[in-house]
C-alpha cells in the first residue's frame, strides 16, 4: 500500500543516495593525503567533491518530484533488528539539494574568504565531514543513522567555530568588556565551540533517551516500520510515556536549532570564520532541527491520531514562537552585524517550528508541514546570502561593527544589491520569498483548530514580523546608507582604499540573492509543487491522508504580515536610511534605555545560564581537583611529585607514627624499596586496604538492606 | 575439555621456551627475539582457539570438570589474547628502554595463560589457581622498571591489595565450600539453593567476600583504589594488559559465578550492583576530569568504563526475549579492550619521546606524531562513545538493556540515564586531550620520530576499532550465541 515499504533493488539509482553523502565523507578522509600535493589542489579538491555530491542530489530531483520514493536497506545487526538504509522520499530530496547546493556555494565562496588563512587542511576537513554527516541525516532512514550524522554535524560545528585556535583578540565575539549580571559578554573562539558543544549536547541526550526508550518498545528505529506499525503508541501510551517520548527526541531539535532555551550558543557561535556561520550556522546544521521535528511529526501524528498527541505538537509551537520573539527583540539592538544576523537565524527557525508545531494541531496536517519546510528553503537561501555578505563586508573594512561602517553602498555596489534582495527576503516584503513563506506560516497558525491558542500564537507570531522588518532595515541602513563612519575615514586617509569583493566571493552570494527573488516571483507556483510533493511524501512513505489543496492566501494573514512590514520597517527607515532623526537620543534615558540594555543583555538568559550552571560546576572542579590532586586526598593518592611534596612535609609525622603489621614486612624488603616503604608507612597503603574493607562492609549492607 | 588444555600447553610452552632461549644463547641471541616468541605463541594460540571453534561440537554439560570448554569462555579468552597480542607486539619496541625482555615476555605469557584460564574455569579453586597465575607475574610486569621509584611504589601497592583480594576470596571460597560441600561451581548452586535460611548471614558474607575479590580487578568502586598509582607507576604497555585484558578476565570470572550462581541464592543482589555501576562510572568520570598526567586520566576513564560494564551485569537476569544486558557486557569488554589498549600504547609511543610526558607534553602532538596523536584520537573517541566507532555500539546494548530492564525494576530507566549522562559528562575529558593534540601549540615544536613497531600496531587497533564500530555485526552475534551459552546453562542448573 505505501511504496515506501518496498525496498528498492540496488541498482545505480539507489546507490546514488548512499553517495551523496559518502562522496564529502571521502573527500574528507582524503585531504590530509591530498594536502600533500600542495594547497591548491587540496582547495579545489574540496570544492570539486562537494561539487559532485550536489549533482548526484539533482540527479534525485527529477524522480522525487514524480513522487516517486527510493528507500533501500542493508543489515547492520540482523539479530538486533538494526538495519542502515537511505530513505530518499521528496522532503528528503529538496532537503539533500538545498544543503548540497548551498553548502558547494559557500565552499566556492571559502576559496575565497579564506585565503592566506593557515591550518586550511583542518578547515577542508571539517567542511566536507559537516557536509557529509548533514547529508547522512537528511537521506537517513532511521534514527539510528540519522543520530551518526547528528553527532558528526555537531563535532564538525565544534571544529569549524574554534578553528582560530589561536583566540586572537580580534576573531572574539561580542563586546570586550561588556558584562551582563557580572558575566563577561564577549568570548572567544575556543570557549564559543565549547560552549556550542555542551549546550547541543544536552539535546542530543534527551535526543538519544528518547529514541532509546522508542527503541525499547517498538524493537526499530526505522522511520517507516514506525508509521506503519502503530502499535508502540497505545503502548507507549498506556505507559504515560507518549508525549514525553516525542518531547524528548524535539530536546534533539531544540539544542541543535538553537530553540529557546537552549538558543545561546548560536549567536556565540559566531566567532567561527564567516564561511562557516553561513553554511553551518544559517543554512543547514541548524535546520537539522526542523528536518528531524519534520521527520517525526508526521509518524507521531499518524501513529497517534486515535490517541491524541497535540501536547506534544503544542509544545513544539509554543517554543518556536517564543524563540522567534525573544531572539528578534535581540536583533533589534546588536552592534555586531553576524550578530544580528545570528539572533535572525535563531527567531527565523522559531518560525519553522511554529509551522511545524501548527501542522499537528489542525485537521490538514500539510498546511503547516509545507509552510515550515518552505520557509525552510527560503531561509536557507536568503540567509546564506546575507552571511557571506557580511562576511565580505567585514573582509573589506576589517571590522564587525556596523556602526563602523555606513555609506558602503557606492563602494560595495554588488554586495549592496545582492544583500538588498536576500534583505527583502528576510523582512518579508512582498514578492520576495520569505514573504510567501512567512505569510503561509501565518495562515496555518491562524486556522490551527485543535488549539485554544492559536491567537496568542499569531499574535506573538505577527509581534515578530513587525519586528524583523525593523531590524532587517536597520541593518541595511546601518551598513550602506549614511555617510561614511570615523573608522571607514580613517581606513581611506591611511590609503586603504574600500572596494569590492573578489569575483569567487560575490558570484555564490549574488547567486543566492537572485534565486530569492526567483523564489519570490514564483512564490504561488513554488508553494503549489511544495504542497504537492510534500503531500505525496506524507501519502507514501506515512500514509496520511492529505487534502488536496491549490495556492491560496489566507486574508487575515496576509493584512498581518503587510501591515506588521509598513510598521517595522518605517521608522527604521526614518532613522537608520533617511536618517531623519536620531536613535540614540531615544534610547538614552527612562524605559526605553532600560529596555535596551535588557535586550543587549540578551534578556539576562545567557547571564543567569552562567551563574546557575558554569561557575558553580567551574568552582566545584577546583575543588575537585584541590581535594583529589593537591589537597588532603592526596596522601592518599597522589602523582609522584605532589606526593613527595606531601611526603616531605609530613615526614616528621611518619617518624612517630610507624605503624606494624605488614608495612613493617614490606619495609624489610631491602633499601631498594626504602622510599616505597616509607610511603607505605606513612599510611598510604594502610589506607587503601581499610577502605578496601569498609567497601566489603558497605556491599553487604547494600545486600542486607536492599534484599 | 580439551582447548583450555592445549592453550595451557602452548602458552606455557612458549612462556618456557623464552626462558631457555635466553638461556641458551647466554643473551647473545637477538634482543627482540622473546618479543617474537612470544606474540607468535599468542597468535598461535589465538589460532587455535579458531581452528576448534569451526567443530561445531561444544559440550554443554555440567561435569565435575575445572573447566567449561563453552563459548563464553572462548569469547573471553579471544578478547584477552587480542589484548595480549596488541601489548606483546608493541612491547617489542618498547622494552628495549627497560631491558630484560625474556623476563618481560615469559612473564607476560603466564599472565595471558592465567586469564585464558580463568576465562574456562567452572571451579571456584581452579578460579583461584589462575587468579592468581595471572595476577602474580603482573606485580612484577607493574614494577618492571626497576630504577623508577614510581614503577616500584606501584608494583608494591598493587601487591599488598592483590594478596589481601586473595586471600578474602580465599576465605569467600571456604565459606561456599561449608555451605555446599563442594567448589565447583555448577554443583555448589545445586546445592545452595536448598540451604536452611539460618545459613543466609554467611552466604550473604560469600557472596560479599566474592564481590569484593573479584571488584579489585575488575576495578569496581570503592576496590579501585590501587588503580590510578598502578597504571600511573607501570610500563604504559602493563597498564594497557592490566585495564584491557585482567579486568576482562575478571569480568569473565564475574559472568560465570554471578550470573550463573546469584539468581539462586534468595538474594536482592541486583540492586546493589546498580548502585555499584552507578557509583563506580561517576566516581571515575568525575576523577578523570582532573588528572594532570594522561595515565591517571586513563586510569579513571577506564574505572567509569568498569561501571558501564556492571550495568549490564545488573540488568543481566531481567532480560526478556536475548539475554541483552549479558550480551553488553561481553561486547563492552572486547570493545573496551581494544579502544583501552589501544590508548595505552599510543601513550606508550609517546612515553618513548618524551620523558615523564604530562597532560601537557600533549599540546600540538597532532603535528610532533601524526600518526600517534591520530590512532589516540580513535582510542579516546571510541571511549566517549561515539559514533559509528565500536564504543557507541557496546555502550548502546548496555543501556537498551537497562531500558529494557526498566519494565522490571524501577531503576532501570534512571540506570541507563545515568550511563547516557556519564558518557554525555566523559566527552569533556577525552574530548579535551584531542584539543589539547590538535588546537594547541605544543611546548617545543618538531617532529617526533614515530616507531616502526608502535605505529603498525597502533594502526591496526584502530582499524579494528573502525572497523567493528561500522560492521559491528559479527563480533554482537558472537557475544550473543556466547551469552546464550551461558544462560542456557544457567538453566540447566536450574531446578526444574
Amino acid at each position: 500500500m505505501y511504496m515506501a515499504t518496498e525496498i528498492t533493488p540496488l541498482t545505480f539509482a539507489t546507490l546514488t543516495p548512499w553517495l551523496v553523502w559518502f562522496v564529502p565523507m571521502l573527500a574528507a578522509i582524503l585531504i590530509p593525503l591530498i594536502a600533500k600535493a600542495g594547497d591548491k589542489v587540496r582547495d579545489y579538491f574540496a570544492v570539486i567533491f562537494s561539487l559532485i555530491s550536489a549533482l548526484l542530489a539533482a540527479s534525485l530531483l527529477p524522480a522525487a518530484l514524480g513522487g516517486q520514493v527510493i528507500h533501500h536497506q542493508v543489515n547492520w545487526i540482523p539479530s538486533l533488528k538494526i538495519t542502515a538504509g537511505v530513505l530518499a522520499d521528496p522532503l528528503a530530496v529538496l532537503m539533500a539539494n538545498v544543503v548540497a547546493w548551498i553548502s558547494f556555494l559557500i565552499m566556492v565562496y571559502s576559496l575565497g574568504y579564506m585565503k592566506g588563512e593557515a591550518n586550511l587542511t583542518r578547515y577542508w576537513f571539517f567542511m566536507n565531514f559537516f557536509i557529509g554527516s548533514m547529508l547522512l541525516i537528511v537521506l537517513s532512514d532511521n534514527f539510528l543513522q540519522l543520530f551518526f550524522g547528528w553527532e558528526g554535524v555537531g563535532l564538525a560545528s565544534y571544529g569549524l567555530i574554534s578553528f582560530w585556535n589561536r583566540d586572537e583578540e580580534k576573531r572574539w565575539v561580542g563586546t570586550p568588556g561588556h558584562t551582563a549580571w557580572g558575566v563577561p559578554q564577549a568570548y572567544s573562539p575556543t570557549h564559543a565551540g565549547m560552549k556550542a558543544f555542551v549546550t547541543t549536547r544536552i539535546g542530543d541526550i534527551s535526543f538519544l533517551i528518547g529514541i532509546l526508550i522508542l527503541y525499547s518498545v517498538a524493537g526499530t528505529f526505522d522511520f517507516v516500520h514506525l508509521a506503519e506499525d502503530k502499535q508502540w503508541a497505545s503502548t507507549l501510551a498506556s505507559m504515560g510515556l507518549l508525549i514525553p517520548v516525542g518531547i524528548l527526541i524535539f530536546g534533539g531539535a531544540i539544542g541543535k536549532s538553537a530553540q529557546f532555551p537552549l538558543h545561546e550558543w548560536l549567536p556565540d557561535a559566531m566567532a567561527g570564520p564567516t564561511a562557516v556561520s553561513a553554511l553551518i550556522h544559517a543554512a543547514t546544521m541548524v535546520k537539522a532541527g526542523v528536518f528531524l521535528v519534520a521527520r517525526v511529526g508526521p509518524i507521531f501524528f499518524v501513529a497517534a491520531s486515535s490517541i491524541g498527541v497535540t501536547g506534544f505538537f503544542e509544545v513544539i509551537a509554543w517554543i518556536g514562537v517564543i524563540t522567534a520573539f525573544l531572539a528578534a527583540t535581540q536583533a533589534m539592538v546588536a552592534k555586531e552585524v553576524k550578530k544580528v544576523l545570528a539572533y535572525s537565524t535563531v527567531s527565523q527557525i522559531g518560525y519553522m517550528m511554529l509551522g511545524m508545531g501548527v501542522a499537528g494541531l489542525a485537521a490538514n496536517f500539510a498546511a503547516g508541514y509545507v509552510a515550515g519546510f518552505f520557509h525552510l528553503t527560503s531561509h536557507a537561501i536568503f540567509k546564506a546570502a546575507l552571511f557571506m555578505g557580511a562576511g565580505a563586508l567585514i573582509h573589506a573594512t576589517g571590522t564587525k561593527y556596523m556602526n563602523e561602517m555606513g555609506g558602503l553602498r557606492k563602494t560595495m555596489g554588488i554586495t549592496y544589491i545582492s544583500m538588498l534582495l536576500a534583505a527583502a527576503g528576510l523582512a518579508g516584503i512582498p514578492l520576495f520569498s520569505g514573504f510567501w513563506s512567512k505569510d503561509a506560516i501565518l495562515g496555518a497558525t491562524l486556522s490551527a483548530e485543535h488549539t485554544a491558542s492559536a491567537i496568542p500564537l499569531t499574535i506573538l507570531a505577527a509581534a515578530t514580523v513587525f519586528i524583523t522588518a525593523f531590524y532587517t532595515v536597520r541593518m541595511i541602513g546601518m551598513i550602506f546608507h549614511g555617510e561614511p563612519s570615523h573608522h571607514i575615514k580613517e581606513m581611506e586617509k591611511n590609503g586603504h582604499h574600500l572596494h569590492e569583493a573578489p569575483r569567487v566571493m560575490w558570484l555564490p552570494y549574488a547567486i543566492l540573492a537572485v534565486a530569492t527573488l526567483a523564489i519570490g516571483l514564483a512564490g504561488p507556483f513554488y508553494e503549489g509543487v511544495l504542497h504537492s510533493i510534500a503531500g505525496s511524501s506524507l501519502e507514501n512513505v506515512f500514509g496520511m491522508h492529505v487534502v488536496e489543496e491549490g495556492f491560496k492566501v489566507n486574508p487575515v494573514a496576509l493584512g498581518i504580515s503587510l501591515i506588521g512590514v509598513a510598521v517595522g520597517a518605517f521608522p527604521a527607515y526614518r532613522y537608520y536610511i533617511a536618517r531623519t532623526a536620531d536613535p540614540s537620543s531615544l534610547v538614552s534615558r527612562g524605559f526605553l534605555a532600560s529596555l535596551y540594555k535588557f535586550l543587549e543583555n540578551r534578556w539576562y538568559i545567557d547571564a543567569f545560564y552562567y551563574r546557575v550552571f558554569v561557575y558553580p560546576v567551574a568552582t566545584f572542579s577546583t575543588i575537585l581537583f584541590k581535594v583529589f590532586e593537591t589537597g588532603v586526598i592526596d596522601r592518599i593518592s597522589g602523582s609522584a611529585a605532589s606526593s613527595s611534596i606531601v611526603l616531605s612535609s609530613v615526614g616528621n609525622w611518619i617518624d612517630v607514627n610507624v605503624i606494624d603489621g605488614f608495612a613493617n614486612g614490606t619495609a624489610a624488603a631491602g633499601t631498594m624499596f626504602s622510599r616505597t616503604a616509607r610511603k607505605i608507612q606513612s599510611g598510604i597503603a594502610e589506607q587503601y586496604v581499610f577502605i578496601f574493607v569498609v567497601g566489603i562492609i558497605i556491599v553487604i549492607l547494600a545486600v542486607l538492606t536492599l534484599r | 575439555m580439551d582447548l583450555p588444555i592445549y592453550l595451557t600447553g602452548v602458552l606455557a610452552g612458549g612462556a618456557l621456551l623464552i626462558l631457555v632461549a635466553e638461556a641458551v644463547s647466554g643473551g647473545k641471541a637477538k634482543k627482540a627475539l622473546p618479543g617474537y616468541i612470544s606474540l607468535g605463541t599468542i597468535l598461535v594460540s589465538i589460532g587455535l582457539i579458531f581452528l576448534t571453534q569451526i567443530s561445531p561440537a561444544f559440550s554443554l554439560t555440567t561435569s565435575h570438570s575445572v573447566f567449561r570448554n563453552d563459548l563464553l569462555g572462548v569469547f573471553f579468552s579471544i578478547v584477552v589474547l587480542a589484548v595480549s597480542a596488541l601489548v606483546a607486539a608493541s612491547s617489542i619496541d618498547y622494552v628495549k628502554t627497560i631491558g630484560n625482555s625474556a623476563a618481560y615476555n615469559s612473564l607476560l605469557l603466564f599472565t595471558a595463560l592465567g586469564m585464558v584460564l580463568l576465562a574456562f574455569a567452572a571451579d571456584l579453586l581452579m578460579i583461584i589457581v589462575a587468579w592468581e597465575l595471572m595476577s602474580l607475574p603482573t606485580y612484577m610486569l607493574t614494577g618492571f622498571r626497576k630504577n623508577d621509584p614510581d614503577s616500584t611504589e606501584a608494583s608494591v601497592k598493587y601487591f599488598i591489595l592483590g594478596a589481601f583480594s586473595t586471600g578474602v576470596l580465599l576465605y569467600a571460597v571456604s565459606l561456599v565450600y561449608l555451605l555446599a560441600g563442594s567448589t565447583n561451581i555448577a554443583t555448589a548452586v545445586l546445592a545452595l539453593q536448598e540451604l536452611a535460611p539460618e545459613f543466609n548471614p554467611i552466604a550473604i558474607l560469600a557472596v560479599s567476600l566474592l564481590v569484593a575479590g573479584f571488584g579489585l580487578k575488575m576495578s569496581v568502586v570503592p576496590f579501585h583504589m590501587w588503580i590510578p598509582d598502578a597504571y600511573e607507576g607501570a610500563p604504559p604497555t602493563v597498564a594497557a594488559l592490566l585495564s584491557a585484558a585482567t579486568k576482562k578476565a575478571a569480568f569473565a570470572v564475574a559472568v560465570r559465578v554471578f550470573v550463573v550462581a546469584l539468581p539462586f541464592f534468595q538474594l536482592e543482589w541486583t540492586t546493589a550492583f546498580a548502585i555499584l555501576a552507578v557509583a563506580t562510572m561517576t566516581l571515575g568520570n568525575i576523577a578523570a576530569l582532573t588528572q594532570k598526567v594522561i595515565s591517571r586520566m586513563l586510569a579513571y576513564s577506564s574505572i567509569a568504563q568498569a561501571g558501564y560494564i556492571l550495568i549490564g551485569l545488573a540488568v543481566a537476569p531481567y532480560a526478556q526475549s536475548t539475554p541483552i544486558g549479558l550480551i553488553g557486557v561481553l561486547f563492552h569488554s572486547f570493545t573496551h579492550g581494544v579502544m583501552q589498549a589501544t590508548a595505552f600504547i599510543a601513550v606508550a609511543a609517546v612515553s618513548l619521546r618524551i620523558a615523564k610526558p604530562s597532560l601537557d607534553s600533549y599540546n600540538g602532538l597532532g603535528l610532533r606524531m601524526p600518526v600517534t596523536a591520530f590512532t589516540l584520537t580513535i582510542a579516546l573517541l571510541g571511549l566517549a562513545g561515539v559514533p559509528p566507532l565500536n564504543g557507541f555500539w557496546s555502550k548502546l546494548v548496555l543501556f537498551s538493556a537497562a531500558v529494557e530492564a526498566g519494565n522490571a525494576v524501577w531503576w532501570g530507566g534512571w540506570l541507563a540515564l545515568a550511563g547516557i549522562l556519564n558518557t554525555g559528562f566523559s566527552l569533556g575529558y577525552y574530548a579535551w586531550v584531542i584539543k589539547r593534540m590538535y588546537l594547541d601549540d605544543p611546548e617545543e615544536a618538531g617532529r617526533l620520530k614515530e616507531s616502526f613497531g608502535l605505529t603498525g600496531v597502533l594502526v591496526a587497533a584502530a582499524l579494528i576499532i573502525i572497523i567493528t564500530g561500522i560492521f559491528p555485526a559479527p563480533i554482537y552475534e558472537f557475544a550473543e550465541n556466547a551469552s546464550l551459552a551461558i544462560s542456557s546453562a544457567a538453566t540447566a542448573v536450574a531446578p526444574s
